[in-house]
């Protein structure tokens, strides 16, 4: 590489890790009010664990919080409603109806106690399907639900996927709407009819629950659409669509514009809403209609029990401030481990600056874009293991290089048969992690599978810059000293007849 | 760690590992991890503030409300959220013991009677919860259905890549590591949250990442003809000493990291510690089953192979002697 090029490529490269570090490290500062400048660090996703998240206690229908039951006192003091002494009976922090849930004898209801229970069952399965990086799952005072997840309220409306998640009875479509209390069952949505419910990218008009049909259900679905169809076209005062409806019990969980006879396997629902707004512009949104879906397929695990959240949000579980430290002791380590580099390897140390300083900020930048990854402290492992990763492979060639330099070899041709030396171990690694990684993504669930998508991510990154980038790094350092062996930090003894 | 385990040496550390493993199934089976705060079951007592008060306020309400509690009930944790929809907070003392209504009115007067400045007693309202939390069993299994399809896809690669015998060793180092850890853990009984699973995940990617530094090393050393002449065992060590800078340095910046977050625990919330010391048995177990367990248990496989390949190879002198002596006839025969 010439000197000229190589100074181009120097001040070319710096001025755009510089920007890209600008853009992910600097802190939030105001720009104009009301706006501020957010870094790319600040909009990483994070887990429970690190940024908080929010939690819901369901009450049945006929339990009530003492809160609630407080609210109920002042009423009655003040000459409202019921004695609430007679209606309710204490039960730990909570209160019961006696009409509801007791018996004549003081106790709970056998009926109510089999509701509850599948209720808490189809409810755990609803929250493992929706897979947050966290979740917590209680009974408290044996006849609440208490819930805590990680934050999703940057993909869906935090009290909506709350409130479906708690819908409740049988699933059916309809051609009632919301105002009408009895409903005319068209068909019902159960397994006999829908053997599965997945999500899909809708393109520009969101995400779709693709719902996929039986034999029966298909058939099924296509004599209700035609007679909708057939119903809406011969009814000159209304529009040309007739409008279907997927109740679960006395909720309606979707909605779909029926214009024609719709025969087929799978029926996608979603797109925009009458307002003209998108149905499910996240994943998440569509997920969270498609786990209550799923719930009600097996007809053991349909319940009627209503349940009402109360919603609230609590910081991270693992201290107040985690997320910033954590980044901060980052951000020394790195620190102490670029100097370090430096004064060890000088030259072929600077190369691995920016080589580090390239992976860093492209880690970020997926960290900050790549839709469905959280940061929790699984997450933070992975980052570390593959930054780790990212050092070790550089050092290892590094020292391949000064072993092959000292054999005798020229600069050059130590630097080509060193990284020769290296690239087989360097690559059978990354791949065996990336495919190691590849399959916990797809396999596991929870926090695994987050550290996962993370570390595959890292792997990959860390491949690029430890084979290609750090390696075209010292190159285009190297066309610039005089003294190339004392810039890398070697020394060669001449002999006499030198 | 010149030298290699010696046979003794190796069945006495796979027997304990074993050991350790069986007892921390056992525990981990019967009697369950045990949860950290966001897994606990618990007895609470909660105090919604109704008012909204200057977060100043705030702490020295949270303290004196604690300070109440402790009168009767030792108060391991504190915990404060925010209503979604009137915003109203809510301060959650978990307590050792099992409070009731008397206790929540009894408090409800402490706080009506309270002076901090800012804090309306008549919108605070105190209550009791037990709850009890049920486990994260999808989570889990899941997870472990993925090691395991991840170990067998790390065996069948480093198989075929480098050699059988390495296959075989790193699975068993493998599964080794990420055992070791998740028994460990259920035996000193440290709080564990979900993110367990995460640290198992990271067992495993480190112990795959630590001992591929190694065979990676000593596939290329076995090459050489330096290394043809030697013993296994030799080979084996010689090679291990080759690779050790790296791996010593990968698990230097993986520990320190982990170690310097175990302490900023202690002082921002117990859940980080508790994570980050898994984390730390992880880093141990890869590290030493790496350079200690994985080199030892290569050399007696390759011990083993080596002698079977020379006794295949190796010049059979009676068979030899006897083939000759049954040719001269039969030769002979053919020329008459």
């Amino acid at each position: 590489m010439g000197k000229k090029k190589s100074v181009a490529l120097i001040v070319l490269v710096t001025v755009v890790l510089l920007g890209l570090l600008f853009i992910s490290i600097t802190p939030t500062f105001p720009v104009k009010t009301p706006y501020s400048f957010q870094s790319l660090l600040n909009s990483v996703r994070l887990g429970a664990d690190l940024g908080g998240g929010y939690g819901a206690v369901y009450y049945p229908e006929g339990v009530i919080s003492a809160e609630e039951y407080a609210g109920e006192v002042a009423r009655y003091e003040n000459g409202e409603g019921t004695d609430p002494t007679e209606q309710y009976v204490a039960h730990g922090g909570v209160y019961l109806d006696s009409e509801k849930v007791l018996d004549e004898n003081g106790e709970v209801l056998e009926s109510f106690r089999t509701e509850f229970e599948t209720a808490y069952r189809v409810f755990k399965q609803r929250f493992e399907d929706k897979n947050f990086t966290e979740y917590s799952f209680w009974i408290e005072d044996d006849y609440t639900i208490r819930v805590e997840v990680s934050d999703v309220s940057d993909l869906e409306t935090v009290s909506d996927m709350f409130s479906i998640l708690s819908y409740s009875g049988e699933l059916y479509f309809s051609d009632t709407d919301t105002s009408t209390n009895s409903k005319n069952v068209l068909m019902t949505a159960g397994s006999e009819h829908i053997s599965g419910v997945s999500v899909m990218d809708g393109g520009d008009s969101g995400f779709v629950v693709a719902l996929k049909l039986t034999k029966a259900g298909r058939e099924k679905f296509a004599e209700i659409t035609e007679t909708l169809s057939s119903s809406s076209s011969s009814d000159s005062s209304s529009s040309s669509s007739a409008t279907l409806y997927l109740y679960m019990g006395t909720d309606v969980l979707m909605s779909m514009s029926v214009s024609s006879t719709l025969d087929q396997d799978v029926v996608y629902i979603g797109g925009t809403t009458s307002s003209g707004s998108v149905a499910y512009p996240t994943r998440e949104s569509a997920e969270t209609v498609a786990c209550v879906i799923r719930s009600a397929l097996n007809e053991e695990d349909v319940f009627s029990l209503d349940l009402q959240p109360q919603v609230y949000s609590y910081g991270a579980t693992m201290g107040e401030h985690a997320a910033l430290i954590i980044a901060v002791v980052f951000g020394v380590a790195v620190l102490a481990m670029l100097v370090f580099s430096l004064v060890r390897y000088k030259g072929m140390g600077l190369a691995h600056v920016y080589g580090f300083f390239t992976y860093a900020l492209i880690f970020i930048l997926c960290l900050a874009f790549v839709q469905g990854i959280a940061v929790n402290i699984a997450g933070v492992f992975a980052i570390l293991l593959s930054a780790a990763m990212m050092v070790g492979f550089n050092y290892y060639a590094f020292r391949n290089i000064r072993k092959e330099f000292y054999t005798g070899k020229t600069l050059t041709s130590a630097i080509k048969s060193g990284y020769r030396k290296s690239l087989a171990v360097t690559i059978d690694t990354h791949i065996i992690l990336f495919i190691a990684s590849l399959v916990l993504y797809l396999i596991s669930l929870g926090s695994a599978q987050y550290m996962a998508l993370i570390f595959l991510i890292g792997t990959v990154i860390s491949a690029a810059c430890t084979l290609a980038v750090t390696r075209f790094y010292l190159y285009m350092f190297l066309a610039q000293p005089k003294n190339k062996i004392a810039f890398c930090n070697f020394r060669r003894e001449e002999t006499e007849d030198e | 760690m010149n030298k290699l385990l010696s046979k003794k040496g190796l069945i006495v550390c796979l027997t304990v590992a074993i050991l350790i493993i069986v007892a921390g199934a056992f525990v981990a089976g019967f009697v369950g991890y045990n949860a950290d705060s966001t897994g606990r079951n618990y007895s609470s007592v909660e105090v919604t503030d109704a008012g909204y008060s200057v977060s100043d306020v705030q702490d020295r309400f949270v303290e004196f409300c604690k300070a109440e509690i402790e009168k009767t009930y030792a108060v391991s944790d504190v915990k404060v959220t925010q209503t979604y929809t009137t915003g109203g907070m809510v301060f959650t003392y978990y307590v050792d013991g099992t409070p009731d209504r008397a206790f929540c009115d009894q408090l409800e007067t402490s706080i009506a009677g309270c002076t901090i400045e800012g804090v309306n007693g008549s919108l605070v309202s105190v209550t009791f919860h037990e709850g009890k939390n049920l486990g994260y069993y999808n989570y889990m299994w899941r997870t472990a259905v993925g090691a395991a399809v991840a170990f067998v896809l790390l065996f069948a690669y480093v198989a075929i890549r480098f050699r059988l015998g390495m296959g075989v060793t790193v699975l068993i180092a493998g599964v080794h590591d990420a055992a070791v850890v998740l028994a460990v853990v259920a035996l000193v009984r440290l709080p564990v949250s979900p993110a367990l699973a995460g640290v198992g995940a990271f067992a495993l990617l480190l112990s795959a990442l630590l001992n591929l530094l190694v065979f990676g090393r000593m596939r290329s050393d076995l090459r050489t003809d330096e290394f043809k002449g030697k013993s296994a065992a030799e080979a084996v060590s010689e090679s291990v000493r080759n690779a050790r800078p790296t791996v010593l340095l990968v698990s230097v910046i993986a520990a320190a990291f982990v170690a310097v977050f175990a302490v900023v625990g202690a002082f921002i919330g117990f859940d980080m510690t508790s994570v980050m010391v898994s984390a730390l048995f992880a880093v141990l177990a890869a590290t030493y089953s790496s350079l200690v367990l994985s080199p030892a248990l290569y050399a007696l496989i390759k011990e083993k192979w080596d002698a079977k390949r020379a006794q295949k190879a190796k010049y059979n002198f009676a068979s030899e002697k006897k083939k000759k002596e049954d040719a001269p006839a039969e030769v002979a025969g053919e020329i008459r």
